[in-house]
Order: C-alpha cells, then structure tokens, then sequence
C-alpha cells in the first residue's frame, strides 16, 4: 500500500492507493487529477479539476520508518528545497 | 551556537524573530535593502526602510529583544560563502533564488556544515522545510519566477516561519532534522469565540 499524499491550492491531504509496481511522475499527476475529481482525497473534491491542473507539480517519493512508500503531489517552491 | 540566517526577507526574517528564544547568537546574511513594500509580508518596521536588511534585523533583535545578533550585509557568492559561513553551528537557507540556495548547499556539503532550507511556493499557498541531505532544487517554470510580495501571502508565511523555527530549535536542542511541508490546513482550531 502506498499513501499520496495531494496539496492544491493550499489545501493537503492523504489517501492510500493500490499501485503495481513503479508508477511514473506523470501517473501520479493523472490518477491524483482522477481522485480529486472523485472526491477520494478528504477535503479536496473539485468535481471539474483541469486535466492538466497538476502539470507542473512535483512529485515527491520517499520511504517511510516502517517500510511504507509514501508520495507527494506538491507545487513547486521557486527555486527549490 | 551560531546560526546563521542566508536571505533575511519574508522566510527568514519571520523565522529569525521566532528564534529569539535560543540560546544562540544569531547571523543574517543579505545584500538587499528593506522598501516600503516588504513590511507587509517582512519582519521590518518603518523606520528601517532603507537600511540593509541584514543590519535592520540585526538592529531589531539587538533593540528589542537583547538578542546578540550579527550582520553581513553583502551576496553570497562562491568567493565569500567559506568565509561568511565558516564559524556557523546551523545554516538556514531562506534565499529567494536558486543559483543562492545551491551555492549554500554544496558548501555545506562540501564543509560537513547542517543546512536546513525553507521555501514558498509562488502563488503563497504552499511551503517546505527540508534538511540538504535530501534537498533536490525544483525546475523554474520559467526563469526569475516571482516569489510572494505582498500581505495577502502573510499567513502562511507565518506559519512556515513558525515551523522553520520549531525545526530549528528542535535541531538546537535535540540534533533532530525533521522536514515538513506546510500548508493552510496545517493548523486546526478547536475552539471559535
């Protein structure tokens, strides 16, 4: 089980997805386009979100303590950090 | 301990204040000055437009907190970042630009020396605090992208201050490096009046 984790527009929150195996940045942008459009994410349900609203954000992955991946939606912070 | 602020203008100047409480003498390096614009979203007074920021911070926390504070109000280059920042314990990226934020990371890197760095996304709804040992730069969208000016932006500003400074004196007094994102459902209020 993996947690994406989708921030817009200053909203953020996390939900757990199924996924086989390694899933491009540009998947993630898309299945995250399709949850929010769902209301899968708690507290963000945009039932007419932009296809490409998450074009330019960055995807985030990391390993958790215990094992579990967990990825991150996130727009970008000029410059970087 | 010396902690040493690089880039004094909303970011930094929010978390310096919230950083008065340490046992630490604290460092502000940058070139620019303070304009009437940045006490919107900037720890800055009135009477300091003007004057370098790094010298008006350090000025402020001297004044009014009793906060031993230093000032090197000049650009973090390649040339000076050994000598600016040689003597820090801490070093805080909160520079608005990347060719700064990767100059003060690969001296940091270079030099065994803790950086954190803190950032904000351009339309104000989104930060980061992140430790250099996994600071990545994000792509510009296009180059000179603008970062917040502005009040409209203080809030989660504020918080991102706020955070930054918690990570900071977590790191001050436990050694521990946490990253956090933060955003404007970060705080929950438990109670309306």
């Amino acid at each position: 089980m993996t947690t994406l984790n989708i921030t817009y527009d200053g909203m953020s929150a996390d939900m757990p997805v199924e996924l086989d195996g390694h899933v491009s940045d540009a998947d993630v942008r898309r299945i995250a386009v399709e949850v929010v459009r769902s209301g899968g994410v708690p507290g963000i349900h945009l039932a007419h979100l932009r296809d490409d609203a998450f074009q330019n954000y960055v995807v985030d992955r990391f390993r958790g303590p215990h094992g579990a991946d967990r990825i991150y939606l996130r727009p970008k912070v000029p410059f970087g950090a | 301990m010396r902690i040493i602020f690089c880039g004094v203008g909303a970011i930094g100047s929010t978390a310096a204040v919230l950083c008065r409480n340490l046992e630490a003498t604290l460092a502000f390096i940058d070139f620019d000055r303070v304009e009437s614009k940045n006490l919107l979203a900037q720890a800055y007074v009135k009477p300091s437009v003007g004057k370098n920021k790094a010298e008006a911070l350090k000025l402020q926390l001297l004044n009014l907190h009793g906060v031993k504070a230093e000032s090197f109000g000049v650009r973090l280059t390649r040339d000076n970042v050994a000598t600016l920042c040689g003597g820090a314990d801490l070093l805080v990226d909160c520079f608005d630009n990347r060719e700064s934020r990767q100059v003060l990371s690969e001296y940091a890197r270079q030099a065994g020396k803790a950086l954190v760095h803190g950032a904000l996304s351009g339309d104000g709804t989104f930060g980061l605090v992140r430790w250099d040992e996994r600071f990545v730069p994000d792509a510009e969208d296009q180059a000179g992208q603008a970062t917040c000016e502005g009040g409209l932006h203080l809030p989660l500003i504020g918080l991102l201050g706020a955070a930054l400074a918690r990570i900071i004196q977590d790191f001050v007094k436990h050694g521990v490096r946490r990253d956090v994102m933060v955003n404007l459902n970060s705080v929950t209020p438990t109670m309306g009046t």
